[in-house]
């Protein structure tokens, strides 16, 4: 035997050997140090990772002048823009997919929309606005809530369930699978009760698929407004733009697509309620609803 | 030799009685027989059960569904569990297989969530024991109408099954990475089950080291913060096989206090370990015969004496070869059902479901397997567990060898050892692996780089308030530098995340690759996928041309379809196998810092490592002669990574060594040592840290072979001589086995002094004469006798002219 097993042993120990070999030392004695990570540290940590992965963007400093926001600052951070459309409210309740809704009585409709910070889901993803629709005497009435800061988020989701009463039915364009579950999220992350847990949903888009699909090229909203309400929108911000609006804003830039989110979430919760219309099911009433739906669009 | 084995066997089949050896006959006749093969044989004892009596406060229900399932008293490690999993208390169990480590979890867990509503989380590193674990938990239910809702959540559970498990799911069973990707990310869908969870049970912990280790602790950190959310903190039960240090690897791993149950009260039989070195078959050469012809012998003879039998390869192809040749004996009337059966990763769930199955039947006699069953996946009871080659560790080869002698009857364990240098060492010094303590495991939960992705998904997952810990960690630094790309925004005391991403997706906790490939069998126009092989072991096993072999039926690939992930193949006859030629290579492409080092100098920086295999070759079996070539092309398996690096001048080389090859052996043994010291400094697991000689542009690389020598060879793996290399420069390179880097050379790079001070101690001071597998790597017997610079000598002075003077 070359080895003695004692002195073998000792050593290991003291050398506290890797993979393959047994080891006895305290692996705590040689814990490195996490303490002394600095910025500068980290930054050169990963920039060393940014070099073979991605590149990070550095942070812009921006102080844009331009930060108007339209409509009127209600709590910090939180605004609201509320408009009257004079349009004539619908007679008759609208049939949409009678197995599944029932008639929708067309005061109790209640259309939302919300533009998030993207489309990744979880927990991260968080809606800075919401728009709503529904039918008083006087009209459409679109309100939308604005949160400039991300601490106003508490104030918009308790704002908008006040507005959400318990007769109300659910309007969406694909909403029962997005819209909603981040409200949900968001509401519990809160800590709040989620105003829209227990109220029917009425979710247009898959309507639209029973009818349209294989008609129509796809079936994005945009594509109903110019083929089911001819409705056309004129600089009108894509959707993906949305988050990147409003983190410019966010981090001190300008408002100026902001602004362009607010045009196109009005139209979308808009766009919703004609759309509401248009699909009602064939029935005494069905040539004049459409009718004015589409004029009313016009 | 013969004659009085000849006599046994006789005498043996004149006895009246159940001709059915135990582990002790069989080791008695093999070491008969075969006494110059065995280098050394270890008994270890048997022991008596230590028995408790059921728990008082269990439930009557269970009591009565574990009188129902033959349980009608527990075993003490049990009832300690129990105390202390009512004393409020985390815990881990470090008990052999079969122990019964499982009812030490399930009655704390199954009677909390009867009494009072409990949910729990069970954590398993695969999905195949997290399936395992609800099967029994449901026959348990069962057994006594518990009530109780168990099932697994993983990868393959349906859309529609989610919903009802996140909200009626008792127990949840999955694996790590499902919780780090799909679970916390989506934490408020599961805000009912984080608010009564009060359980998590994490099996197999000491799987869970190195970089793997210290991604999930992280991952921990971040359940126990999504918990404090929801008003939960949870109690663990840890379960681990045996490591050197059960209790602080859990304890590094939880971040708490934890109690350390380690006596088993399970009975067990003795166990007799043999360690064996094929005979030498060519005296002049030195040659010993194959590992496998021997491990293949002792299986033969040990299914033939009627013992169930566990034979473990070292790949998946010897899985292959070895299945064959026990099935040429024992499988060959088609119309019976099959004997052996072959088991590894690669094969489709169900047919590693109905092996499991048919093992604990005893419908199997002989399974031939990889590292895939030394985890916990229940195969029933063996006698014997032979290994085709030393596994690498002492845990592994206890943990392998615990398979065997579940039936309190003497079992066996054979080492069969390799003709790897390190496999030599082993068998030639059985102290060696005797007296050794098994490793310990090893994490680094605050690796800067792990902590920054671990803080990513956290802020993910919950804004920061500023001051919070994660884990012990002040985050601000990482928070800050998170703000620098606008992932996060600070407003007022609050960090937010607002990109449009979902970093865990971006966050692997195992290095390893996306994308399986399947493969599908055309044979007569059938469209059948038979195998599925993890993107990894692809382009070494499914080349157009290799033999890819199931239960060691072979068929042949006709088409890769690389993109695609596709392998086709048809049935064939053959008398080979395929065997793939690869070699790697590494270039750097950036030095991002050096500094002198000795009398040569350090580098950090960007390296390209490439894995190329260039073509294949055909073994015929039996003979195992080499019967054609094929080529190979393939696109490079490639990682981009960081690594440091030491090299010293052609001139300060020639001056210190004979000869090139002499200077070569030094880098290989200096490699080794420094691979050994920086592992441990970093607290990686080995695999983490990958270590390579070379010359540092790619033009030439060098690895110790089978003789424990330098073998150079150039830019397209063909052999060269180190006298040949006009450019001399050896560089000894340590780098980040992940791509992109996990953090590990940089750390290392401003170590580097403390580093090769170690390295030089570690080999200076080992007591062995000319080295070991302590020190610069196992070496050769003919080393021990050698008269030369011994190749601790030569690694000692590549180190010597590192360090500062």
């Amino acid at each position: 035997m070359s080895v003695s097993l004692e002195r073998l042993l000792r050593l290991r120990q003291q050398a506290g050997l890797g993979v393959g070999m047994p080891a006895r030392i305290a692996p705590n004695a040689a814990k490195p140090q996490p303490a002394g990570v600095t910025i500068d540290v980290l930054r050169r940590l990963l920039g060393t990772r940014g070099r073979l992965q991605t590149a990070i963007e550095p942070a812009a400093g921006m102080h844009s002048p331009d930060r108007t926001l339209s409509g009127e600052q209600i709590l910090p951070g939180l605004f609201l823009v509320d408009r009257l459309l004079p349009w004539p409210k619908p007679c008759d309740a609208i049939v949409v997919d009678a197995k599944t809704y029932g008639p929708i009585e067309p005061s109790n409709a209640l259309c939302f929309d919300t533009e998030t910070t993207g489309l990744a889901g979880g927990a991260g993803t968080r809606a800075f606005m919401v728009g709503i629709s529904e039918w008083t005497a006087d009209g459409l009435r679109v309100r939308q809530l604005l949160t400039a800061t991300l601490g106003a988020e508490a104030a918009m989701l308790r704002t908008l369930a006040d507005w959400i009463e318990p007769r109300h039915v659910l309007v969406s364009y694909n909403g029962r699978c997005y819209d909603s579950p981040l409200l949900a999220t968001r509401y519990r992350l809160a800590r709040m009760t989620n105003p829209l847990a227990n109220l029917p949903h009425a979710d247009l888009l898959f309507a639209v698929r029973r009818r349209y699909r294989g008609v129509w090229e796809n079936c994005r909203l945009g594509t109903v407004e110019r083929r089911l309400l001819q409705v056309v929108r004129e600089d009108d911000l894509p959707g993906s733009e949305a988050p990147a609006a409003w983190l410019r804003y966010l981090r001190g830039g300008d408002a100026i697509n902001l602004r362009r989110v607010l045009a196109h979430n009005h139209q979308d919760v808009v766009s919703l309620m004609l759309l509401l219309g248009a699909l009602a099911a064939p029935g005494p009433r069905e040539g004049s609803c459409d009718e004015s739906a589409t004029a009313l669009a016009r | 030799m013969s004659i009085p084995v000849h006599a046994s066997f006789e005498s043996s089949s004149l006895v009246p009685v159940d001709p059915r050896l135990d582990g002790q006959a069989l080791a008695t006749r093999l070491q008969r027989k075969y006494g110059d093969r065995i280098t050394g044989t270890f008994l270890i004892p048997g022991s008596e059960g230590r028995y408790a009596p059921l728990p008082a406060d269990l439930p009557p229900a269970m009591v009565a569904a574990l009188r129902a399932r033959g349980i009608g008293q527990l075993y003490t490690h049990q009832a300690e569990a129990w105390d202390a999993a009512q004393r409020g208390e985390h815990l881990v169990v470090v008990t052999p297989t079969a122990s019964g480590k499982t009812l030490c979890y399930t009655l704390p867990v199954v009677a909390a969530a009867m009494q009072r509503q409990a949910k729990a989380l069970y954590l398993f590193p695969t999905k195949a024991l997290a399936q395992d674990q609800v099967a029994e938990l449901l026959e348990l239910n069962r057994a006594g109408e518990l009530g109780i809702k168990a099932s697994t959540f993983d990868g393959d559970t349906p859309g529609d099954a989610r919903q009802a498990i996140r909200l009626r799911g008792d127990i949840v069973v999955s694996n790590p990475d499902m919780l780090h990707q799909a679970i916390l990310p989506h934490h408020t869908k599961w805000a009912q089950f984080f608010e009564n969870l009060q359980f998590v049970v994490i099996d197999e912990i000491h799987t869970y080291r190195g970089v793997f280790g210290s991604h999930v602790a992280n991952v921990l950190r971040r359940l126990k913060r999504i918990c404090a959310f929801y008003g939960s903190t949870p109690q663990f039960i840890l379960c681990s096989a045996t490591i050197g240090n059960p209790k602080q690897h859990a304890e590094a791993l939880i971040e708490n206090d934890v109690t350390a149950i380690t006596q088993s009260g399970a009975p067990t039989g003795e166990k007799h370990v043999l360690l064996w070195n094929p005979p030498v078959v060519n005296v002049d050469l030195g040659l010993r015969a194959s590992a496998r012809s021997q491990s293949n012998r002792i299986a033969r003879l040990a299914i033939k004496a009627k013992l169930k039998t566990l034979v473990f390869a070292q790949s998946r192809t010897m899985v292959e070869v070895l299945t064959k040749y026990l099935k040429d004996v024992f499988d060959n009337d088609p119309r019976k059902p099959a004997r052996i059966r072959a088991y590894r990763g690669g094969y489709l769930p169900t047919e590693r479901r109905t092996t499991e199955k048919a093992m604990r039947q005893g419908f199997i006699d002989g399974i031939v397997s990889t590292s895939a069953l030394e985890l916990g996946v229940d195969i029933g009871s063996l006698d014997v567990v032979i290994l085709n080659g030393y596994p690498g560790s002492i845990a592994a080869t206890w943990q392998r060898f615990g398979r065997a002698g579940r039936r309190q009857q003497p079992s066996l364990g054979v080492m069969v050892a390799s003709s790897h240098a390190l496999d030599q060492y082993v068998v030639r010094h059985p102290e060696f692996f005797l007296q050794a303590s098994p490793e310990h495991a090893r994490l680094h939960a605050d690796q800067p780089l792990i902590l920054f992705d671990h803080i990513r998904c956290a802020a993910f997952e919950l804004p920061f308030a500023v001051g919070e810990l994660f884990g012990p960690v002040d985050p601000a630094v990482y928070l800050e530098a998170l703000a620098e790309s606008a992932v996060v925004h600070r407003e007022g005391e609050r960090w937010e995340w607002i990109a449009d991403s979902y970093p865990a997706q971006a966050v692997s906790l195992r290095s390893v690759a996306d994308g399986n490939f399947v493969v599908v069998d055309r044979t007569d126009g059938r469209q059948t996928i038979v195998a599925e092989v993890d993107y990894s072991a692809a382009a070494l096993t499914l080349y157009e041309g290799a033999i890819h072999m199931v239960q060691s039926a072979p068929y042949q690939v006709e088409r890769l379809d690389w993109e695609g992930r596709k392998a086709y193949v048809t049935r064939t006859h053959v008398d080979y196998y395929t065997d793939a030629i690869d070699y790697t290579k590494l270039k750097v492409l950036e030095r991002f810092d050096g500094c002198v080092a000795g009398q040569g100098d350090c580098h950090h920086g960007e390296v390209h490592v490439a894995r190329r295999v260039s073509g294949y070759k055909k073994i015929r079996y039996y003979t195992h002669e080499n019967i054609g070539y094929g080529p190979v092309t393939l696109p490079d398996s490639e990682l981009h990574t960081t690594a440091v690096w030491w090299q010293l001048s052609q001139q300060v080389l020639l001056d210190a060594f004979a000869s090139k090859q002499e200077a070569l052996d030094g880098f290989i043994g200096a490699a080794y040592a420094l691979h050994t010291v920086a592992a441990l400094a970093v607290m990686a697991d080995g695999h983490d840290l990958q270590k390579s000689v070379g010359s540092g542009d790619g033009s030439w690389f060098a690895r110790g072979d089978s003789s424990g020598h330098a073998r150079a060879s150039d830019a397209d793996g063909k052999p060269i001589l180190p006298a040949q290399l006009a450019i001399f420069v050896p560089t000894v390179f340590l780098y980040d086995n992940f791509p992109g880097g996990i953090g590990l050379s940089e750390p290392l790079w401003r170590r580097q002094a403390e580093l090769i001070a170690r390295a030089t101690a570690l080999v200076g001071a080992c007591d062995c004469l000319v080295g070991c597998p302590a020190c610069v790597g196992p070496v050769l017997a003919s080393d021990e006798t050698s008269r030369g610079a011994s190749p601790k000598q030569l690694a000692l002075r590549v180190l010597e002219r590192l360090a500062v003077p």
